[in-house]
């Protein structure tokens, strides 16, 4: 199936084409307004989406298969719910989910939940902790499906979200709607850091933060091919979000995030910090829009990109934007690029530290600050070495780099 | 007395300024040399050079240390054969931890002398030593390299490195720049317990305070780029008395 056919079809046409219910109008009419996006499309301008919309894709079926109920994991292959997990306060079916994000800016969100008669409904009961692994083992294929989140009010929930697999050459178009209730609180920690060349992710969410609500996104991309997240959040009143991004990118991968937090209620605070790393011929991507409403008096909204260039062939795209339609507020955005600091690379050398070895431990330093908002030590420290599997291209972890237990106990440290 | 670093006939430029115009100086093992001269004199280029720091250009003459000409060297290679440089204004490094930093700078060293390497429980059992003798607070060294720490903290830090990485040339660029007294006090006690009769002390300084604390062998008068008087401690009460003004350029 080539994607780009779909422009040339009405709403009607394109549910046809899909064999999408009529339940989904609303994703078709939007799609059908919005288009499937080409390289002309301005959220996709630094991304080479072109070959994904015009290939001929073989679809991959989502298998029926007996699902698992074990362990502290919900695991998806290819798009189809392998195990259910066993997690106390935690509900995981396969059902139809129309409440999709009427205002989402992507065309390719529309597409995905067309396309996907079905999602998996994940619902939050409980306060809990668990993982959700995404395998990827089809290659060559269009691998679709979509994720849904439901964390009900009061509830506080924090889920790692991992992938891995050798699916050579497939697309993968997913991604999540979240829905964070009234009072709830959610950490959602996002590692997609093994991806070695193999397929290429386009993961389009939505993320709906219910009044007074806290939404933590902590996301790790390491990545030798291109991928893009895009993302739409909408904060009710006194919600409150949190993202920080860390992106490291080599070879000639194009890769990034496009994203737009509108703050819908007053006093709804959002702080979204980025940081990219690339390398060789890598292209970052950070397209970024905080739009605060007029309903949204007494917000805070913040936001920064910073990039490191350790090749002269990297290259940033970076674009940290406010938009804004009331006075009182108190909002900021912001954006560097540059290279490793050099007086810090004097300074360590200056100790007897070689060359190649300070650029490494000033790399670690520069991810330090989005790694460490990832307060679960033993997540915290496989991120850590899934960096340095993916920038060293091995796997050193020493404890002091990440934690301070040995210090405390021999220096005896309160 | 044998020398450790003679340096000869030494011009070096920053940018397109000519700093250093020919100096020439001697630095002997186990003794304390103190360098004094005005703003803008090339005190801090002199240090630089030394260690061989990206700003500056050597344009001619010798460095030779354990009789071995350095100009070309690595400034990692320098630190491994035993140079140290106390920075005026040591730079700050989030996310790089205080006490990794240290032990690698360490290991390294230790490498490089065919000692074994320090495993985390070690080093941090013979920095605690150290760290208490400085008076420093504990949880600086858990800290990010220098990050948020004030201007003692950091001369306090800069000490402990010296301490750890025991060095056989030990230049201190303005060391008691921003100290209050206790600090000076407590930095100059730990550069005094690493005189041991081998280990040679550059002390690079505006005012004589810090040389009350650190009595030294042999003062040089610094101006223009070049030594331009050398004597002993008596040389700090003619300083005070008359200025720079009184020791003619070359």
């Amino acid at each position: 199936m080539k994607l780009d056919i779909l422009n040339t079809l009405d709403s009607n046409g394109i549910l046809k084409e899909l064999g999408a219910s009529s339940s989904k109008s609303v994703a078709a009419s939007a799609l059908a307004k919005l288009k499937v996006p080409n390289k002309k499309t301005e959220k996709y301008r630094y991304f080479d989406i072109e070959p994904l919309v015009s290939k001929d894709w073989k679809l991959c079926e989502v298998k029926e298969q007996n699902v698992e109920a074990s362990g502290k994991k919900i695991v998806i292959e290819d798009g189809a719910l392998l195990n259910s997990g066993d997690i106390d306060g935690v509900s995981v079916e396969v059902a139809e989910f129309s409440d999709i994000d009427a205002e989402h800016f992507d065309g390719l969100y529309f597409l995905s939940h067309l396309m996907a008669p079905k999602a998996i409904v994940i619902r939050c009961s409980k306060d809990s902790s668990f993982e959700i692994e995404h395998n990827y083992t089809s290659s060559e294929c269009l691998i679709n499906y979509r994720v849904v989140i439901l964390v009900d009010a009061n509830i506080h929930c924090q889920i790692s979200d991992s992938f891995k697999g050798e699916a050579k050459k497939s697309f993968i178009l997913s991604g999540y709607d979240i829905f964070v209730s009234r009072d709830a609180s959610l950490k959602f920690i996002k590692t997609h850091t093994l991806n070695s060349a193999n397929y290429t992710p386009i993961f389009t969410s939505r993320y709906k933060v219910d009044s007074s609500a806290n939404l933590k996104i902590s996301s790790f991309d390491f990545s030798f091919d291109n991928g893009l997240n895009l993302f739409r959040v909408e904060l009710k009143e006194n919600a409150n979000l949190d993202a920080s991004h860390l992106l490291y990118a080599t070879d000639s991968a194009k890769y990034g995030i496009v994203s737009e937090i509108v703050h819908e209620g007053k006093s709804s605070t959002s702080s979204q910090i980025a940081k990219s790393i690339l390398d060789k011929k890598a292209r970052g991507i950070f397209d970024a829009l905080i739009r605060v409403q007029n309903s949204a008096k007494w917000t805070k909204a913040h936001q920064n990109s910073k990039s490191v260039l350790l090749n002269s062939g990297a290259y940033m795209a970076s674009k940290p934007q406010l938009e804004i339609y009331i006075d009182d507020l108190e909002a900021s955005h912001g954006s560097t690029t540059g290279q490793l600091d050099n007086k810090q690379l004097f300074y360590l050398q200056s100790r007897g530290i070689a060359k190649d070895d300070a650029r490494k431990m000033l790399i670690l330093a520069f991810a330090h600050e989005i790694i460490a908002t990832v307060d679960d030590e033993y997540l915290a420290n496989k991120i850590y070495a899934d960096f340095e599997t993916a920038y060293y291209g091995k796997y050193e972890l020493d404890c002091m780099k990440t934690c301070d237990s040995c210090e405390e106990s021999i220096l005896g440290i309160e | 007395m044998s020398k450790v670093l003679e340096i000869k006939d030494l011009k070096a430029k920053i940018g397109n300024k000519d700093i250093l115009k020919g100096l020439n100086l001697d630095l002997e093992e186990g003794k304390v040399h103190a360098i004094m001269g005005p703003n803008g004199a090339g005190k801090s280029t002199l240090s630089k050079a030394i260690v061989g720091h990206y700003d500056v250009e050597v344009t001619d003459g010798e460095i030779i240390y354990k009789g071995k000409n350095i100009v070309d060297e690595e400034p990692e290679e320098r630190a491994l054969d035993g140079i140290f440089l106390s920075f005026q204004n040591p730079v700050e490094i989030p996310g790089v931890n205080n006490a990794y930093f240290l032990r690698t700078a360490v290991n390294a060293r230790r490498k490089h002398l065919g000692k074994p390497e320090l495993n985390a429980a070690e080093f941090l059992r013979a920095m605690k030593a150290d760290v208490a003798e400085l008076g420093m607070k504990p949880e600086l060294i858990n800290r990010s390299l220098n990050e948020g720490f004030s201007g003692g903290e950091k001369k306090r830090n800069e000490i402990l490195q010296m301490m750890m990485l025991e060095p056989d040339v030990v230049i201190l660029d303005e060391i008691d720049s921003g100290l209050d007294i206790d600090a000076l006090r407590a930095v100059s006690e730990g550069i005094n317990k690493m005189k041991d009769g081998k280990r040679s002390f550059l002390v690079i300084t505006h005012y004589s305070r810090i040389l009350d604390y650190i009595e030294p062998d042999y003062i040089h008068v610094l101006k223009d780029g070049q030594i331009v008087h050398t004597g002993g401690s008596e040389l700090v009460e003619q300083l005070e008395k008359e200025g720079y003004s009184s020791f003619e350029e070359k």
